[in-house]
């Protein structure tokens, strides 16, 4: 894509309305590195978005709020008590890309290796955005399709919430490249909440070996209201992605992705069990 | 060409003002006005060749739009050291003798600057976080390395440049 002309904002409100008012031209533009991917040929009006703000991570209480303009590296950088989406972070790209490349423009819109939306899946987080109002939709609806198809009409991303880990919850991210700063292959991330030694529920996504970010709804199945222990984690890493249609990227067959599948789901359980049982918070 | 942009940059410690076409990455306008240590490598977000420092962070300019850096702070290797001041890690590479073809060598001191001037005693894993986006093809990392860890030991570097 080119862009043919820009329109600086210095609110999102005003974003908006210059969204709205060029159609489909209107190209939200937060770090950019995006833009080499959108091989399309339209001629594009980019709106800048560095001056509106929303940039940061703040706790409420209930849940992390991030600024849609937060960069990657500062979501790395963060930590707090029950925070642990840094971990996905510090997987994502290179430093480069993290210092540029913002949280909005991860998840507003979804290339195959993008490891946000999987995470933010499993944490069960929810957008807040900007249409004629503030509005928010939680993880499992905005990732239901495509976010730029949703976002077409000139709705900005404001942020995002990620509830805080109660104390008996983890979550563990793990992810796949072929080189240290290679984009993702297979992304899985978990969010396990525990009563005792029993899972009582569990949330489980998948992404880059998948057409697109996606609940593995067998594999929380396999793994509610059974003990968690080895055996749980290894029948519902096995048997929960079988039925799933996986895609293998770059050098991977399908099938190899299939096996990459059950292995990663299986870290990501063991990474959030150990979380979960951490008692040093 | 579409109508030009016009950006104010501070560059190298001077305010600037240029000229840009819209669809211009800052590494295009770099080059095109005589800033050459950034270099085309890659040209994808990969070999960390087009390193610059915005606001103080190491980014690639062959990915930046050139309007994003309209109202910033840009610093590239010209604004970092000379052959009679040299910032503390170009002068440790040389003694390292961490350089072959050179072609890496502006950006990987644009990264060391930033991660040495945020943490001048930054521990291994952060040196490596931090020095994750820029290969290097011929030396194997090693030289670099010991220079890198040259400088933190005598203190973390903040040498002599305009920014
Ligand atoms: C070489 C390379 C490797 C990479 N590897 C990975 C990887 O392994 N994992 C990974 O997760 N990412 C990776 N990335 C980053 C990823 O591909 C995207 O480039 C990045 O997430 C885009 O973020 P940005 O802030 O630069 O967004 P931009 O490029 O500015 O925008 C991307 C899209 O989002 C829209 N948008 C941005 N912000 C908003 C908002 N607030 N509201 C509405 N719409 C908005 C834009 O209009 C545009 O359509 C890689 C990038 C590169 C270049
Ligand atoms: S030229 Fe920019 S990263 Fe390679
Ligand atoms: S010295 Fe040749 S690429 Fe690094």
């Amino acid at each position: 894509m080119k862009i043919k002309a820009v329109r600086r904002p210095e609110t999102p409100e005003q974003a908006r309305d210059w969204a709205r008012e060029l159609g489909e031209q209107a190209l939200y533009v937060a770090g950019g590195t995006g833009l080499h991917f959108m091989t399309d040929p339209a001629e594009m009006v980019a709106i800048p978005l560095d001056r509106i703000g929303l940039r940061g991570v703040e706790c409420s209480g209930r849940h992390y709020r991030i600024g849609a303009l937060t960069p990657l590296a500062d979501v790395m950088n963060y930590r707090a008590e029950r925070w642990a989406f840094h971990e996905t972070g510090r997987r994502t790209a290179t430093h480069q890309i993290r210092n540029i490349s913002t949280v909005g423009g991860n998840i507003c819109r979804v290339f195959p290796w993008c490891d946000l939306p999987v995470a933010l899946l499993a944490l069960e987080a929810t957008m807040v955005l900007l249409g004629d109002d503030g509005y928010a939709v939680p993880a499992d609806d905005y990732f239901a399709s495509q976010p730029a198809r949703r976002l077409a009409n000139g709705d900005l991303l404001l942020a995002v919430d990620v509830p805080v880990l109660e104390a008996h919850m983890g979550f563990g991210y793990r992810k796949e490249v072929i080189c240290h700063s290679g984009f993702s292959l297979m992304t899985v991330a978990a969010r396990l909440r525990l009563e005792g030694d029993r899972i009582r529920d569990a949330r489980v996504a998948a992404g880059a070996a998948l057409p697109f970010p996606a609940r593995l709804k067998q594999v929380e199945a396999l793994l509610a209201d059974q003990p968690a222990t080895p055996d749980t984690f290894a029948r519902a890493a096995t048997e929960g992605v079988r039925e799933v249609a996986w895609k293998g990227r770059e050098d991977w067959s399908d099938a190899y992705a299939a096996h990459a599948a059950a292995i990663a789901v299986r870290d990501a359980l063991d990474r959030a069990l150990t979380f979960a049982r951490r008692r040093d918070w | 060409m579409n109508d030009p942009l016009t950006l104010h940059i501070r560059l190298n410690g001077e305010p600037r003002v240029f000229a840009a076409d819209p669809d211009e990455k800052l590494l295009e306008l770099l080059r095109r006005h005589g800033l050459k240590g950034a270099k085309f490598g890659c040209r994808e977000g990969v070999c960390g060749a087009c390193t610059v420092l915005l606001d103080g962070r190491a980014v690639y300019a062959c990915l930046l739009p050139a309007c994003l850096a309209d109202g910033h702070e840009v610093v590239t290797i010209e604004g970092v050291g000379d052959q009679e001041h040299p910032h503390p890690f170009q002068q440790a590479l040389v003694e390292a003798g961490a350089v072959q073809c050179g072609f890496c060598i502006p950006g990987m001191v644009l990264s060391a600057k930033a991660l040495l001037d945020e943490n001048p005693q930054p521990e291994d894993e952060e040196i490596r976080e931090k020095m994750d986006g820029n290969l290097c093809r011929c030396t194997g990392y090693e030289k670099i390395w010991t220079a890198l860890k040259a400088v933190i030991a005598a203190g973390g570097g903040g040498g002599e440049d305009a920014s």
